[in-house]
């Protein structure tokens, strides 16, 4: 018997203005397995994902966490799901250091300077920590993103493109952290173009299109990657 | 992880602050400076204010005769104060009233806090501008009355001004909270056009001489009452919205916060361009799409696309029936019609928006040059098109407008020759280069004065006043002898001419 999802999504249709920008998805994630979505740009990977953590609302359809609608106002929701989207903002005034403090003791992290501190070392940050976000260079404010969606706990993790200006080394690194943390019980949902971060962490993988929306295998998805 | 206690929403904010005042440089007596200055400009600007209204008062005893009805000032006052107050909740609707910065919507939405903690500072200063708004609103309407109000009498105004404000906010965040406010700014938009038209036609189809004298006054209750009701619903108003804050989702939220972090650096830099990009509302799309079948040439093409863009936006029309009707009720108030420099400021302040409204389209293709390069026509022939629909608009807006001020078909006259010079403005105001902050520096009594900005800043306007000279003359003289007509004419063709083909610069 399936295990239960901890996402559940049902019929959902994503767009902007009543208008679909894809097919309807209907997909499961159960605890501690990662899916991941590919389709060409503007095919609505980003919208998908963005629906699934209800910052948008979905023309028709369902999402359900945890047995219970999706409603990013409640704090249990936000407790729980961890989320790296397109966002690239952060407090003019605030280090990168302060930064996740914030968000760690936003999250009750009781030991969370030693929490911040490993995260800051594990994603290279040690040097520039301390600097302010306007002195970071994007693929350092690409990091620091990312590590704040690892020094507070979650359930559920939602990352849109999280190989998007990281080099090669840090790409592998992250992969690799990420398919540690799903073998330890994290559950992922992400978007990405990189067939060997896809191979690394996804376990199924959702081709977002037009015309059908369906799950596939990580291979064929590399396969369809890598043939374009 | 372990665990312990979740910061609150106000913990939340604590720590930005503190984190943030750390490395902040200012002092206290920087900020104390700070605070007397703005006083002090507070104290100035009603000064100013008092001193102009008690001049106008003045004049206002001693009126010419009136061709038309006059309309009482304390009216126009009103209108006036009706109009901001329509375009502050506008503005207010469209920026939130609560919003989240991209930075508080990246850190602060996705915590576990409380979000009403966290947007309970954004409600206070969003109160905080509303106030203000209303004391600067207000003002204006109680100096304006006939009677010269007592201090007592101007407080207890300005404080019914400032409670209403309030409720406003409240009342707006309860909307916000149920995604409901999309038809506040259109609502906002038609009754400020209606509250500048029907003044205006009124006052030149009624019958001459001074209408019967105006005043808002306060019904005959006792004082708890009056003053105790509006505070209890200013009140439930803001608890209210203090409570169902946490429900506003995160995405409009984030929707809200970069339109005012993008209004609000174009508003610093002085962008005015970038300003209405951001506070614009959303052209929705035609229910359906034109064919463009009557199109044959590449000069139609530009002109029937500037035709839909102009005519597509419900706030073009406000915009050029507030800008027909200004002047008219300048003419027809009680004292201001009598003071020609007074009539001109509104002719020039009412052509000015007609001007920018159907500068939208250069403003447009200013915006995506591209656009302009996919017909098989000429960059400057591109520009000429592109004044074809802004003469035609503004023909319309001048002729109605300057034949009601004058009341008389010679005056019609006089601002259909005026339109050519305005619809240059139009074309060159919406072709304007990006501002430039590396020309010289002017000293001024104001402070340094950026010539370079500046001199952007005006472009358009500057031929557009030019322009109306002519005109200003005709309400000096109090007639338009045939000459003047004449010299109008050729005077606004030739600075339209020079407007349209100094717009842009084209390549080599």
């Amino acid at each position: 018997m399936a295990k239960p999802g901890l996402l559940e999504v049902r019929d959902l249709s994503v767009g902007y203005g009543g208008e679909a920008v894809c097919a309807p998805v209907t997909v499961g994630v159960a605890p501690g397995t990662a899916l991941g979505l590919i389709g060409p740009n503007g095919a609505g990977k980003s919208t998908v994902l963005q629906t699934v953590v209800g910052l948008l609302p979905p023309i028709a359809g369902t999402v359900e966490f945890d047995g219970r609608p999706v409603d990013e106002r409640e704090a249990a929701f936000r407790r729980d799901v961890a989320t790296v989207l397109d966002d690239d903002a952060f407090f003019p005034s605030l280090t990168g250091t302060e930064h996740l403090l914030l968000t760690a003791r936003g999250h009750g992290v009781a030991d969370a300077e030693q929490v911040v501190a490993e995260e800051v070392e594990e994603f290279g940050l040690a040097d520039r920590a301390h600097a302010l976000p306007s002195a970071l260079s994007s693929g350092q404010r690409r990091r620091l993103a990312l590590a704040a969606a690892f020094v507070r706990p979650a359930r559920l993790l939602v990352l849109d493109e999280p190989e998007r200006r990281l080099d090669a080394q840090m790409r592998r690194r992250l992969a690799a952290r990420i398919a540690a943390e799903v073998a330890d019980g994290l559950t992922v949902v992400f978007a990405s173009h990189d067939p060997e971060f896809l191979s690394t962490v996804a376990r199924r993988v959702l081709v977002v299109d037009d015309d059908a929306c369906s799950v596939v295998s990580p291979g064929d998805a590399v396969a369809a990657l890598h043939a374009g | 992880m372990s665990g312990t206690a979740e910061l609150t929403g106000v913990g939340v904010r604590r720590f930005t602050r503190r984190a943030t005042a750390r490395r902040a440089d200012t002092s206290w007596l920087t900020l104390g400076g700070d605070v007397l200055s703005a006083l002090t400009t507070a104290g100035v600007v009603v000064a100013v204010l008092g001193g102009a209204f008690s001049a106008l008062r003045g004049r206002i005893a001693a009126r010419p005769p009136a061709p038309a009805t006059d309309l009482p000032g304390e009216l126009t006052a009103a209108v006036a104060a009706l109009v901001v107050a329509a375009g502050v909740v506008a503005l207010l609707s469209r920026l939130g009233p609560l919003s989240a910065t991209p930075a508080a919507a990246a850190w602060w939405l996705p915590l576990p806090a409380d979000r009403r903690g966290l947007l309970r500072g954004d409600l206070q200063r969003v109160g905080a501008v509303a106030v203000v708004s209303a004391v600067v609103v207000a003002l204006p309407v109680v100096l304006a009355a006939p009677a010269a109000p007592t201090v007592a009498e101007a407080a207890v105004t300005v404080l019914a001004a400032a409670l209403l404000a309030l409720t406003a906010v409240g009342v707006l965040v309860l909307l916000q909270a149920r995604a409901l406010t999309g038809w506040v700014a259109p609502v906002a938009g038609s009754l400020a056009t209606a509250a500048v038209v029907v003044p205006a036609v009124l006052g030149t189809v009624g019958p001459a001489g001074p209408a019967p004298t105006w005043a808002p006054t306060a019904p005959d209750l006792p004082l708890p009452v009056l003053g105790g009701v509006p505070l209890l619903v200013a009140a439930v108003a803001l608890l209210a919205a203090d409570r169902v804050g946490g429900r506003v989702p995160a995405g409009a939220l984030r929707e809200r916060g970069t339109a005012v972090l993008v209004a609000s650096v174009s508003a610093l830099s002085l962008d005015t361009r970038e300003l209405g990009r951001a506070l614009g509302t959303p052209v929705h799309p035609p229910r359906r799409a034109r064919r463009w079948a009557r199109v044959r040439t590449p000069w139609q093409a530009v002109v029937a696309g500037d035709l839909a863009v102009t005519t597509r936006s419900p706030w073009r029309w406000g915009q050029l029936a507030i800008g027909t009707a200004l002047p008219v009720l300048a003419a027809r108030t009680d004292g201001l019609g009598g003071v020609p420099a007074l009539v001109a400021v509104a002719v020039v302040a009412g052509w000015s928006l007609a001007a920018v409204a159907l500068g939208e389209p250069a403003r447009q293709a200013h915006g995506a040059p591209a656009a302009d390069r996919l017909l098989p026509l000429g960059a400057r022939d591109v520009v000429r098109a592109r004044a074809v629909v802004p003469l035609a608009g503004l023909m319309v807006v001048c002729a109605v407008s300057a034949g009601l001020v004058g009341l008389g078909w010679e005056w019609a006259a006089l601002g259909a020759a005026t339109a050519p010079a305005w619809a240059g403005a139009a074309v060159r105001g919406g072709y304007r280069p990006e501002l430039d902050w590396s020309g010289p520096v002017l000293s001024s009594p104001m402070g340094a004065v950026p010539t370079g900005v500046a001199v952007t800043l005006v472009r358009g306007l500057d031929l557009g006043v030019l322009g109306t000279v002519p005109l200003v003359a005709g309400l000096l003289l109090g007639a338009v002898p045939p000459l003047l007509l004449g010299v109008a004419l050729g005077w606004s063709l030739l600075l339209g001419l020079v407007a349209v083909e100094t717009a842009r610069r084209t390549g080599p």
